[in-house]
């Protein structure tokens, strides 16, 4: 249910975010499906080997794996950044109703 | 209290009064101009950066969940364990599309609760009450679980087992119970936001002294491993079947790696539907402070992964599953290991570390469970015009009453596994994901087709959870069931099965023109990124004059 991983930003007027820039939405997208599909699939890592030092891989995969996730989503959020105008202003502003 | 040992209780009691007077003194931290406006008590002036955020989010997330009932399952039954390590990992990936959202639409229209969003989305007050209901009720197993936790570590001090008088038994726990009631409801907010510092410093010593000194006490990593799988691949006698899986099974029937993997996903998407974390977002002043989050938590997951396996180091000594062994409670497992394997002073830390690790959670829950009853029952149902003041007071008494409702799961249900407790919480909490998570995206789903798409999976996952027996409970022993010929978390069967009758039901009455209720939030109010504090709502939920006609489905 959670599965469209792009972060729709509405467009408040023209054109979309995600149209306005179709590539980096679309990497951003296979990133965020690539960090719960790695997770996710658990046939994937669910051996005995190879053995990593002391660690059977099902181990020792779970916990190689969160400092990749940390990484990749630190350069979606990145990512994100550039599916703002630029100058550095967000899309919508301080505003806040009633 | 004949053999309890004098320094590590010593310590544990001087650590408890620190955090207590932090607790209480937390009230003048970052004072407000109005102390008792619901934003300051119920969400710390909703001012902090990602400094504070990272240690609130932190404390918030990881509890004796992770302490305790992770490392007592692994113990028990080994690699289906680790699925809670999986979850944290999918969480952060999962929350990264929906819940910079949720903060820029609470910002805008200044919504406090989960269920006050879903109020003004959708024009409902019921779909609100539904939400706001299943709020309260699965938070109330998760702060029982914080009180297990607690038990389990005042049992292995030695501290008061020895009478048969259940009051007089659990009394150190009363007393921290009650010590936790009190600051917060003086402090709000601000007392485990600053506790939390004090709590994720002692764990980060604890787990690192853990994880680097046992394994030298149990012949190393290597032995560890060998030990863990031989014990789970042995068949037990009186079963007939293994101890448990050292690495998850894709067999056909009774596959643990699809239960692995439900679980997982289904922990995932619940822990940022669950009222406390979405009050620790809530609380943070930009969207941008979410977003830096998202990528600085996983850091804490590293931990989890490593307090997992505290379970397998427990199995290697000896001693350890003599005394578990003994009590019957795996839960004793982590509270032991630590007994046995440092000196009584580092215990002390270890156990004041995971005691504390129980309160922050615990507190933030409560705080709110009471926002929830105080904005979307109280307030919304029976005194409209109530003024922030009387809000506030509100919440105050709600959180006592929320923590007196979770004793008595925390007495009632069994504790064979707590982490079921936890994983009983999830099924309730991730049946309002259609409308919380659906309705930051959409406006498509009809509100009636929600609600009684709700009812479908809250009905559904407690009886089939209720009716989970084991051979030592004949009720509530687990978290997952067989459905079609695979065991899944009955969390997610009964989410799926909430989703088909949202779709379909909404078709039904998109058809015939169900009138579809006042949407007071607009578009572009899900990416915003306002700087000011929303202006204060003095009274009710602060909706317009369009959604105030939403009428009760």
């Amino acid at each position: 249910m959670t599965q469209p991983p792009v972060q729709p930003r509405s467009s408040s007027g023209s054109k979309s975010p995600i149209a306005a820039h179709p590539v980096t939405s679309a990497v951003i997208a296979v990133l965020v499906t690539a960090c719960i599909a790695g997770t996710l699939i658990v046939p994937i890592y669910a051996r005995t080997t190879p053995k990593i030092g002391d660690f059977p891989f099902f181990y020792f995969y779970l916990l190689a794996y969160m400092p990749v996730v940390a990484i990749v989503l630190w350069i979606v959020i990145q990512l994100q950044k550039r599916l703002e105008p630029p100058g550095g202003q967000p899309a919508n502003p301080g505003e806040v109703a009633k | 209290m004949s053999n309890v040992n004098a320094v590590t209780f010593t310590i544990v009691v001087v650590l408890f009064l620190v955090v207590t007077g932090v607790g209480f003194a937390a009230v003048r931290w970052r004072r407000a101009e109005d102390k008792l406006h619901l934003n300051e008590w119920g969400l710390g002036g909703r001012g902090f950066g990602t400094f504070v955020t990272w240690f609130m989010l932190g404390g918030d997330v990881y509890t004796a969940y992770t302490y305790i009932a992770v490392p007592a399952l692994i113990f028990g039954s080994g690699s289906i364990g680790f699925f809670a390590v999986s979850y944290t990992i999918m969480v952060y990936p999962i929350i990264i599309i929906f819940l910079p959202r949720l903060w820029s639409i609470s910002r805008v229209h200044n919504y406090i609760t989960p269920a006050d969003f879903i109020r003004g989305r959708y024009g409902s007050r019921g779909l609100s009450l539904a939400a706001a209901f299943t709020g309260i009720l699965s938070l109330m197993p998760y702060i029982a679980l914080q009180l297990v936790g607690i038990q389990a570590v005042i049992t292995v001090m030695g501290v008061g087992t020895s009478s048969n008088n259940t009051f007089v038994k659990d009394l150190p726990l009363f007393i921290a119970f009650l010590v936790l009631a009190t600051f917060t409801y003086t402090s709000g907010l601000r007392a485990p936001a600053l506790i939390s510092f004090i709590k994720d410093g002692l764990v980060y010593v604890m787990v690192l002294v853990a994880v680097l000194y046992i394994p030298t006490r149990l012949g190393g990593w290597g032995h560890i491993f060998g030990n863990a799988e031989a014990h789970f691949t042995a068949i037990n006698p009186v079963t007939k079947k293994p101890n448990g899986t050292f690495i998850p099974t894709p067999k056909v029937t009774g596959s643990t790696q699809l239960d692995f993997a439900t679980l997982a996903l289904g922990s995932a998407v619940a822990l940022f539907l669950y009222p406390h974390t979405i009050t620790g977002t809530l609380a943070s002043k930009r969207r941008s402070v979410v977003k830096r989050n998202i990528s600085l938590l996983p850091i804490y997951s590293i931990l989890l992964g490593l307090i997992a396996l505290l379970g397998y180091m427990a199995l290697a000594d000896k001693p350890t599953v003599a005394n578990v062994k003994k009590a019957d409670n795996p839960q004793l497992a982590v509270p032991y290991l630590f007994q046995h394997m440092f000196s009584s002073w580092f215990a002390g830390v270890a156990f004041a570390a995971i005691i504390i690790g129980a309160l922050v959670p615990a507190a933030i829950m409560a705080i709110a469970a009471a926002n929830l009853f105080t904005r979307n029952i109280f307030t919304e149902f029976f005194k409209p015009d109530a003024s922030s003041r009387l809000q506030t007071r509100v919440s105050r008494w709600a959180s006592l009453a929320v923590k007196l409702g979770a004793l008595v799961f925390a007495v009632e249900l069994p504790h064979t596994f707590a982490i079921n407790l936890q994983l009983l919480g999830g099924v309730w909490i991730l049946q309002i994901g259609p409308m919380l998570i659906g309705g930051l995206f959409t406006r498509w789903f009809d509100r009636y087709a929600l609600l009684t798409g709700w009812l479908v999976g809250m009905a559904f996952g407690t009886i089939a959870a209720y009716k989970s027996a084991s051979p030592t409970v004949s009720h509530w022993a687990s978290s997952s069931d067989i459905e079609l010929g695979h065991t899944v978390y009955i969390g997610l069967s009964a989410l799926i099965l909430n989703l088909v009758i949202v779709v379909i039901l909404t078709v039904i009455f998109r058809a015939a023109k169900v009138p579809q209720g006042a949407d007071e939030t607009l578009p572009h109010q899900y990416t915003a990124d306002p700087a000011d504090l929303p202006a204060p709502a003095p009274a009710g939920i602060g909706l317009g004059a369009a959604g105030a006609a939403g009428d009760l489905p």
